[in-house]
């Protein structure tokens, strides 16, 4: 079979095997060098800008019309926060009631989720507190979320007014941003400020209980130092 | 004058010869300065403290001594109101103040500081001076050397917070302290003696020691005492411990009752007391009042104001529950197979799967044998546990295997997930499974069986728990006691894969059109079956579940929905697994859109259905019910952007769809296989990960058992912790609780109504007397306090008599200078 060199994406390793699954796999394990890992989750109904919103995050484009997202898709980006490398696994589901099943199943695990709606599409906006329901429902008990009115750009066909944006994330005592993946407005807000409330969380828990996150899933460095983080595992 | 010269290099060459103490004084002097306690920069002492002491610390080198200076202070409950002026005489104040109030107290009576220097003389601040751990600081000449440099660094710096130094061995609470401002010196004194004084052992000897020590004259019978007399109650069990066996006599066939083995042990079968102090408490008299010298005492307890209690508990008492629990807890770290336990890993196809083919596993389970009553004849498997001992468990476990059983399962099976009133439970974050159903009894049966008979038992348990399941899935019987509905992954693991196998036998059953009332496949094949004409027109519409409101389709006909399959139902390793396989291909547009492709299976299949059960449609048709907003009215229906862009998958499954209705579909959710799936994963786990499957419900019980114990909740909540780590966790949440429920139980025993360390009342008392036999043996502990207020300060001194003799004092006298 034909030799695959991955060149493209600034990886050195080259590997000489028919199967794109080994080759994936081992970039994945030269990517292990970070001292936490996030898994987040958008989710919201069908049409909002979702996957706008990772892309314009993750890659920092934007297109006008993605895909309809099939069942789920992620996205990773690793960010620093206080010296510390947060890999960011970023899920992003797909809106359609049909999929509700399917998306909800990796609700579990989540430590943040991104609930979404459209400003110009008072539905979306109504099915924000079955969504908390559905949050509530499957995932664990302390993951955080941040409510997101996406598309303010399109101010001229607002139908969902900031203050009843605001009023709702009050009253389900979450944090609230209004922001345009096209434009680019809030977008890095938004992530910034989710992993900022996870690592709170987790170093409350920590305080009250200091063995309890000690050699947590994959969070578990966070009570260690970073020794030697910088040095090992990179291959580039 | 010599401007040219270089002056960096001249003042940075030192001409002095700065000797090591020099040194050691410099840099007491620089902490306390960077610590910000000298007496302009502190603040006042008044205003609310919580209970809480923070402290810091630096490590400090004197010739081969390493020294750790450390500052501690008691937290403010709110920040203080800075504008008040701070002076010397407000500094000494607060001090005195401090000394006074704490003599109410005794020496034993701590405030959870570092040091108990802050109970015994009442300080809200104090810095301390220790030698490292392994050298004591004990020689003579080197004490007086180390207080010398903290006098000149305190003076140095004017200091305004009590400095003291830790002397003798480190077993001795034995500080040196001091206090100066510009007329008072404060010195703070211990002496530890390891035996008593002759002069020291009674009040008399002792008034007069602190007279002495005062420089100022004493009016007579001023001095104010208080005196507590502390005896040792070692006969505990007159305190009728109510001892609780709970042991494995369930496992002798005479004794045998399952209902002894339903319930988890919990406390203490032993006393866990291992003594009764009773304090007899004098709080206040003048010295004259009592009499106590060497020759003549008027000491009696009896006659003491106050008695208070405190118990000791032994270091170390079996908590059965946890005892229980931790054994469970060690199968953790063993990765043999738990089936080699009996030897049966091999005929269960375990080791190599193709031998599954050849050597059949002994499907045939215990409980059908007993019901054809044939378990002799047939080749079978031995295990250690006893057939009368094992028929009871299993109909235990599987109460719907007889008629007329005692167990059966509640018909609601609930699962609770969240405290209903905000209360929370103990082990709340471990997973559960519906109380009193087939998880919990199985695993709290192979705890108890585990604890009784060891790993053979546990394994034989788990073998003909399997070949059960395995028979019931064979016969398209329903697994008893577990859930309703796909699997839930807010229970157990062990649970969701029954509540998987039960789907698979539900499906079953409804393939063989067993199940009366149920379905859309019987109609559809029926319904084919009964057409004369064996093919089907193409546009002939199947698989209409209902209209779609009054919607229709682009041209024109009303849209329908479409029956549609079930995404296939999966258990949460299953979903991680999943998962773990799309991290994998990585995040880029390749990876995203073989991942969309892994994902259409059921897009598509939905697609097919939609197709059957509206012959004609289009695209957008399907859009308009499956992703409304994806739909424009325009010309009677039209795809939004999205889905007109080229190469998207929903136009290609849509292309790539035949019109088939769901029943006819191959199967999204493969039954057979996922149940032999199913069932070998329970056959094939190791000891730990056996485990870790029955853990969750025994922990649980656990809880509930210790929430019936009387311990009123939890306090922890988790997330984003392991597996193992939440087992650890919640192990010794239950091990905390019944410790505290045992020592709450010994409490109420010896106590009755009464609080520990709070006064006893009449009833208590007489109690408690009763208890030690109608008299106290010798005090095991002699503390007195003395106190009093001469023209300069509040003087104070205590003793503590036990074996040893500890002297404390602070006393303060006027520096004048001439």
């Amino acid at each position: 079979m034909e030799t695959i060199h991955e060149h493209s994406n600034n990886n050195s390793i080259e590997v000489e095997d028919e199967m794109t699954g080994d080759a994936k796999w081992q970039k994945d394990a030269a990517d292990q060098n970070f001292d936490y890992m996030f898994k987040l989750l958008i989710i919201g109904n069908s049409s909002v800008g979702k996957t706008s919103f990772l892309f314009r995050y993750a890659d920092d484009s934007f297109t006008s019309a993605f895909v309809s997202t099939v069942g789920i898709d992620f996205k990773v980006k690793t960010v620093f926060r206080h010296d510390k490398r947060v890999k960011l696994q970023i899920w992003d589901t797909a809106g359609q009631e049909r999929y509700r099943t399917i998306t909800t199943a990796y609700y579990r695990g989540a430590m943040g989720f991104i609930l979404m709606y459209d400003i110009t599409n008072e539905e979306s906006f109504n099915s924000v507190q079955d969504w908390v329901t559905q949050i509530k429902t499957y995932s664990w008990d302390n993951a955080q979320v941040i409510l997101v009115g996406n598309k303010c750009d399109m101010e001229e066909e607002r139908v969902v007014s900031t203050e009843r944006g605001m009023q709702l994330a009050e009253q389900l005592g979450v944090e609230f941003y209004e922001t345009s993946a096209k434009e680019n407005i809030y977008v890095k807000a938004v992530f910034e400020r989710l992993v900022d409330i996870i690592c709170d969380k987790m170093s409350e828990s920590l305080d009250s209980e200091p063995a309890m996150l000690a050699g947590g899933a994959r969070g578990q460095r966070l009570t260690e130092p970073a020794q030697g983080s910088s040095t090992t595992n990179c291959n580039c | 004058m010599n401007e040219e010269i270089d002056e960096y290099d001249i003042y940075h060459q030192d001409f002095t010869t700065v000797s090591e103490w020099e040194v050691f004084i410099a840099r007491i002097e620089e902490v306390l300065n960077e610590w910000r306690l000298s007496k302009s920069s502190l603040t006042k002492l008044s205003g609310e403290y919580t209970k809480k002491w923070t402290s810091k610390s630096e490590e400090i080198q004197f010739q081969s001594n390493k020294f750790i200076l450390s500052y501690h202070t008691l937290e403010r409950a709110k920040s203080p109101e800075n504008s008040e002026e701070t002076d010397d005489k407000s500094f000494l104040l607060d001090l005195h103040n401090g000394i006074w109030e704490s003599t109410t107290n005794f020496i034993d009576d701590l405030d959870g500081s570092p040091f108990p220097v802050s109970s015994w003389y009442g300080l809200k601040r104090y810095i301390m001076l220790c030698s490292y751990s392994n050298t004591p600081l004990v020689d003579g000449n080197l004490i007086k050397l180390v207080m010398s440099t903290a006098n000149i660094a305190f003076a140095n710096i004017d200091c305004g917070v009590p400095f003291f130094v830790k002397i003798r061995e480190h077993w001795q609470p034995t500080y040196l302290g001091f206090y100066e401002d510009s007329e008072h010196k404060v010195s703070f004194d211990t002496i530890h003696l390891k035996r008593i004084s002759n002069q020291c052992s009674h009040l008399s000897g002792l008034v007069s020691l602190f007279k002495s020590k005062i420089a100022s004259p004493v009016a007579l019978d001023a001095v104010v005492v208080s005196t507590k007399f502390s005896y040792e109650l070692r006969e505990v069990d007159a305190f009728a411990w109510k001892k609780r066996t709970q042991s494995n006599e369930f496992l002798s066939v005479d004794g045998f009752d399952v209902k002894k083995l339903l319930e988890l042990p919990f406390g203490s079968d032993k006393n866990p007391i291992h003594s009764v102090l009773l304090n007899a408490i004098w709080p206040k008299f003048r010295e004259c009042a009592i009499v106590d010298s060497s020759t003549f005492s008027e000491i009696d307890p009896l006659m003491a104001p106050t008695w208070t209690i405190t118990l000791k508990m032994r270091d170390t008492f079996n908590c059965q529950l946890s005892e229980t629990i931790n054994k469970v807890m060690d199968l953790l770290d063993n990765n043999n197979l738990l089936m080699d336990t009996l030897g049966l890993s091999k005929s269960l196809g375990l080791v190599n799967p193709l031998h599954k083919i050849t050597e059949a596993p002994i499907t045939i389970s215990k409980l059908v044998k007993a019901a054809m009553g044939q378990s002799r004849h047939m080749t079978d498997f031995k295990g250690p546990i006893a057939d009368e001992l094992l028929m009871p468990l299993l109909y235990y476990v599987f109460p719907d295997a007889v008629e007329d059983n005692t167990f059966n399962y509640p018909e609601q099976l609930e699962v609770e997930f969240k405290p209903v009133d905000g209360e929370q439970k103990l082990c709340g974050y471990v997973k559960t499974s519906p109380e009193d159903g087939l998880v919990w009894r199985v695993s709290v049966t192979a705890a108890r069986l585990f604890d009784a008979g060891g790993l053979p038992y546990l394994a034989h348990l788990w073998y003909e728990f399997c070949q059960e399941l395995q028979y019931r899935w064979e016969h398209s019987i329903l697994v008893p006691g577990v859930a309703e509905g796909a699997p839930n992954a807010r229970t157990c693991l062990l649970h969701q894969k029954l509540q998987l196998l039960n789907c698979c036998i539900r499906r079953a059953l409804e393939g063989t059109g067993s199940v009366p009332g149920n379905s859309s496949e019987d109609e559809f094949f029926d319904c084919s079956e009964g057409e004369n004409d064996e093919q089907l027109p193409w546009d002939r519409p199947v698989g209409r579940l209902s209209r779609f409101g009054d919607a229709v389709m682009k041209n024109g006909a009303p849209l329908y929905i479409p029956r549609t399959q079930d995404p296939a139902p999966k258990t949460e390793d299953q979903l991680e697994e999943d998962a773990e396989l799309m991290v994998r291909l990585g995040d880029d547009a390749k990876a995203s859109e073989l991942r969309a492709r892994m994902m259409s299976a059921s897009l598509l299949s939905d697609m097919e259905a939609f197709k059957a059960a509206n012959p004609g449609a289009e695209l957008c048709d399907f859009v308009r019910w499956y992703s409304p907003r994806d739909w424009k009215p325009d010309g009677g229906g039209a795809l939004g952007d999205r889905m007109l862009l080229p190469g998207n998958a929903w136009a290609e499954a849509w292309s790539v769809a035949r019109p088939v209705p769901a029943a006819r579909q191959r199967r999204l959710f493969d039954e057979t296989r996922e149940a032999e799936q199913v069932l070998h994963f329970l056959r094939s786990r190791s000891v730990s990960s056996a485990a870790e499957l029955l853990l969750p419900a025994i922990l649980r019980a656990g809880a509930v058992k210790a929430h019936e114990e009387g311990v009123p909740h939890g306090s922890t909540t988790l997330g984003g912790v392991d597996t193992r780590r939440t087992f650890e966790i919640a192990a010794r949440e239950l091990h905390d609780a019944e410790r505290e429920a045992c020592r709450a139980l010994c409490l109420r025993t010896v106590l009755g109504t009464s609080e520990e360390g709070k006064p006893l009342d009449v009833a208590g008392r007489s109690r408690v007397l009763g208890a030690a036999g109608g008299a106290l043996p010798a005090p095991a502990r002699r503390e007195f306090t003395l106190r009093v207020r001469d023209c300069v300060a509040p003087q104070a001194m205590r003793a503590a008599l036990a074996s040893d003799m500890t002297i404390i004092g602070a006393f303060t006298e006027r520096v004048v200078c001439l």
